[in-house]
């Protein structure tokens, strides 16, 4: 190699050109990120950090978790809602309804509503709201999710009279109905809209998409005006930065924290809607088999698995549903845990020939919900301890629901499904229509009279209602046995020492910036 | 022309091809109990009903056109969500480079003038661990040290130049770590060689010895290896945009692959391999720039 000849003053020139365009570059960048707004601290505004960004604030899309917990009752509203802790329907956009006729209900509409947009809020508003969100081909979450193939026929007899009418009766289509949120005749309804326009406390202000969301206080909103002017939405997808951002002053609102996340005292547990279960592919040997299902149910060390990888954060479960819902059996003991049962059974189907030695794969969603990695590492052992093969899979959602949604993939083998079920609606009629019919789009399995079963108990109304689907959710295990249930989960909300909120059971699917207030501040860097 | 096309085809095609291999994305986009009716409508809108020799072929017609479809997930225009979030990812990539570049060489010099000394075994130390160190780990403990026990630097986001400190220490940590050892070695080899001796022995001090000759010899592995690690990182930072919430092309992609949203997944790479494409030239042209034996051609 020869030497490098000392710098000329050309090579100096240039090398001096280099650094200058480099330190160029930082300076460019001004410390601020491309497309990203300016921070700071405004004690009007209310800073929630979410797990994720919401795809669309379209409202047809509201039943999808991560776009309902900033639109629902904040943006735009239903005629009905739902009271949380109650489980009853309150007077919203419609300030009262009735059954008029076996398939018809009544709404009356609320007056001096307006959208953010000036538009007046009228009866033909909400049909159009219902109509595009039930009866078009936008193919709309609420749809499948609330109303499934049903459709309603929809009229406006004048600006504040609704009629809906349904092709069978149907007892609780105000529950139904209270998933739709109400949009302006103007939605487009060739297709889904990002930014809707609603009647609710807020309006967006602006969408730095992949930055943050700013929600404005709604100047025209009909009821009482909000605590915080605004409300400005984050997104960190990791659990601990969440927590982080909430101890370190930087966020009032963190949602979707778990036990290990480190929020410390500012993190507020709280029941919510999901359930955790194993659902059994009882359509393949060896699940096929009765025993082998009560095998894995007496396997299961559901208390163990709740007291020592949940912290306590949730119950022990014996059914799909938590209480508060309708059809809740408060008297449904926990299937016990019992290894030997467990053994005895494998064994005794093993003599009359089922192939229980089968490898059978149970398959988990990664990041579903806290520790379902070590959740499923357990139950594998433990199905392992009684006789059975089992291989873990844990997927992606995308590859996950493959095998939660029907149709399932084709020779897939046996398989043990984790699921997580969150009954948003309060009634077990929307839990029995997905996994508990032998045809619903997350059941495998069932039988006729089961089927016949469900549909009588959906039929009827208040108590009789109440006690018809209590007492299915006796019968399941018996007859069908689809299910092995783990636990009522719990979430933890992040919350600042500022804000006045009580998280409740439906605050993981609409948290209502209405409801949160200022409860004094500990903060020592108020501006 | 047509050799430096076809890695880009290659990629292009790659990527169609594995992201249809991922699975179906209609289960994410349909409500649970969507008909079969609804399923088929959703793939003839979306064009996935038809051969795939007709998509791939409609495809590189868009890129052609520079269209690159629509994201189902948001419904916007696919071209557009990865250059929004490209420039996020050249700023945080061109940041830290620049530093890991500069932090090498001044590290790297030091260590490499008195070879086995405690500083040279400090510096060695300090790059060794620098490059081992998991990102995600390091991530995760600067939060918690900075943010939340120190309280000196914000756990995340973009607002103000303090956030940017967490995440280009992160990512900047390995690049320094490596670039540190391989200016090191380079230093060494350049400062024994006859050359520098020469430099000397003419009454060169030390600084000049060190800045002007053997320096400038030493470059050509440490542009190599910085190369290689830039294009890492301009292929997307993911841990760190994910655990800071930056909003660049990394995060993009995993989110797209999740979400089986193959349009933004095709254009967030077809921008990221025409970059690094562009960036490979830009590094051949500083090996012009640094010897002139690339730059002129050799004279028999």
């Amino acid at each position: 190699m020869s030497p490098a000849s000392p710098m000329p003053r050309s090579s100096r020139s240039r090398a001096a050109l280099v650094i200058g365009v480099a330190v160029l570059t930082v300076a460019a960048t001004g410390c601020t990120v491309a497309n990203s707004g300016r921070g700071g601290y405004d004690p009007n505004t209310l800073r929630i950090v979410l797990s994720q960004e919401p795809p669309t604030l379209e409202p047809c899309e509201s039943s999808l978790t991560s776009t309902g917990i900033v639109v629902r009752s904040n943006i735009t509203e239903p005629l009905i809602e739902r009271d949380p802790n109650s489980g009853d329907l309150q007077p919203l956009l419609s300030t009262g309804w009735r059954q008029t006729s076996p398939t018809e209900w009544t709404f009356d509409i609320r007056t001096g509503v307006t959208f953010s947009n000036g538009a007046p809020f009228t009866s033909a508003d909400a049909a159009f709201a219902v109509d595009r969100a039930v009866n078009s081909d936008l193919q709309c979450n609420v749809d499948g999710y609330v109303f499934g193939d049903e459709k309603l026929k929809l009229a406006t007899p004048n600006d504040t009279t609704l009629t809906v009418t349904t092709e069978k009766p149907d007892p609780i289509l105000p529950l139904r109905i209270s998933f739709v949120e109400i949009v302006p005749r103007s939605t487009s309804t060739a297709e889904k809209v990002r930014e809707p326009i609603g009647t609710g406390p807020y309006a967006i202000e602006d969408w730095d998409f992949g930055q943050k969301l700013t929600l404005a206080r709604n100047p025209r909103y009909w009821g009482t005006a909000p605590a915080f002017a605004r409300a400005e939405y984050q997104w960190r997808s990791e659990g601990s930065v969440r927590a982080a951002m909430i101890t370190n002053d930087e966020t009032d609102v963190a949602t979707s924290l778990g036990p290990e996340d480190g929020a410390g005292d500012l993190g507020v547990p709280f029941q919510n809607n999901e359930t955790t279960a194993l659902r059994i592919q009882a359509t393949e040997a060896p699940l096929n088999d009765m025993r082998v299902r009560q095998a894995i149910n007496y396997a299961i060390n559901r208390t163990g698995i709740v007291k020592a990888l949940f912290r306590g954060l949730g119950d022990p479960a014996s059914q799909l549903i938590p209480s508060g819902v309708v059809g809740y059996n408060d008297q449904l003991p926990l299937w016990p845990h019992d290894t030997d049962k467990a053994k005895a059974l494998v064994a005794e189907a093993k003599a009359d020939g089922v192939p229980v030695d089968t490898q059978i794969r149970l398959i988990g969603r990664t990041a579903q919900f806290p520790k379902i990695a070590e959740t499923i590492e357990v139950i594998q052992s433990e199905l392992a301890e009684i006789g059975l093969n089992v291989k873990i899979e844990m997927m992606d959602t995308a590859s996950q629901l493959q095998y939660q949604l029907r149709p399932f993939p084709a020779n897939a083998g046996p398989y043990l499904l984790m699921i997580q079920h969150g009954n948003q609606a309060g009634d077990a009629a929307f839990t029995m229509d997905q996994y508990m019919l032998s045809d619903g789009p997350q059941a495998d399995y069932g039988t006729k009279q089961f089927d016949d079963k469900i549909r009588a108990a959906e039929a009827l109304t208040g108590q009789a209602r109440q006690d018809a689907f209590a007492r299915l959710f006796a019968e399941e295990p018996q007859e069908i046995m689809q299910m092995a249930y783990l636990a009522h989960m719990k979430g933890i909300l992040g919350k600042s020492a500022r804000v006045d909120y009580t998280p409740n059971s439906a605050t993981g699917d609409e948290m209502r910036l209405s409801e949160m207030t200022t409860a004094g501040s500990d903060r020592t860097d108020a501006q | 022309m047509y050799t430096s096309a076809l890695p880009l085809i290659i990629v292009l095609l790659g990527v169609f091809l594995l992201a249809r291999l991922t699975g179906d994305p209609t289960s994410l986009y349909l409500p649970e109990s969507a008909t079969e009716a609804q399923r088929e409508a959703f793939a003839q809108k979306n064009g996935f009903d038809r051969p795939l020799l007709t998509q791939l072929g409609d495809y590189f017609s868009g890129v052609l056109h520079l269209d690159f479809g629509t994201s189902l997930r948001t419904g916007e225009s696919a071209s557009e969500m990865a250059f929004r979030a490209f420039p996020a990812t050249l700023q945080l990539a061109g940041t830290t480079m620049l530093l890991a570049v500069v932090g090498a060489v001044v590290i790297g010099c030091w260590a490499a003038y008195r070879p086995n000394s405690l500083a040279d075994r400090f510096s060695s130390l300090l790059s060794m661990t620098g490059a081992s160190i998991p990102d995600f780990w390091f991530a995760i403990t600067g939060v918690w040290l900075f943010a939340v026990l120190l309280g000196v630097l914000p756990t995340s986001g973009t607002d103000g130049p303090l956030a940017w400190i967490l995440p280009i220490a992160t990512l900047m940590i390995r690049p320094l770590g490596v670039l540190t050892q391989v200016v090191r070695g380079a230093m060494v080899s350049a400062l024994s060689a006859p050359y520098v001796r020469l430099a000397r022995s003419k009454g060169a001090g030390d600084l000049r010895v060190v800045t002007h000759h053997a320096l400038r010899n030493a470059a050509a592995p440490a542009l190599t290896v910085a190369g290689d690690l830039a294009v890492g990182l301009i292929n997307g930072a993911v841990v760190v945009e994910a655990i800071f919430g930056w909003p660049g092309i990394g995060k993009l992609m995993i989110d797209a692959i999740l979400q089986r949203d193959f349009a933004v997944l095709q254009a967030a790479v077809l921008l990221t391999a025409v970059s690094i494409f562009v960036l490979n030239i830009a590094i051949d042209a500083c090996y012009a720039l640094l010897d002139a034996r690339v730059r002129e051609p050799a004279r028999v």
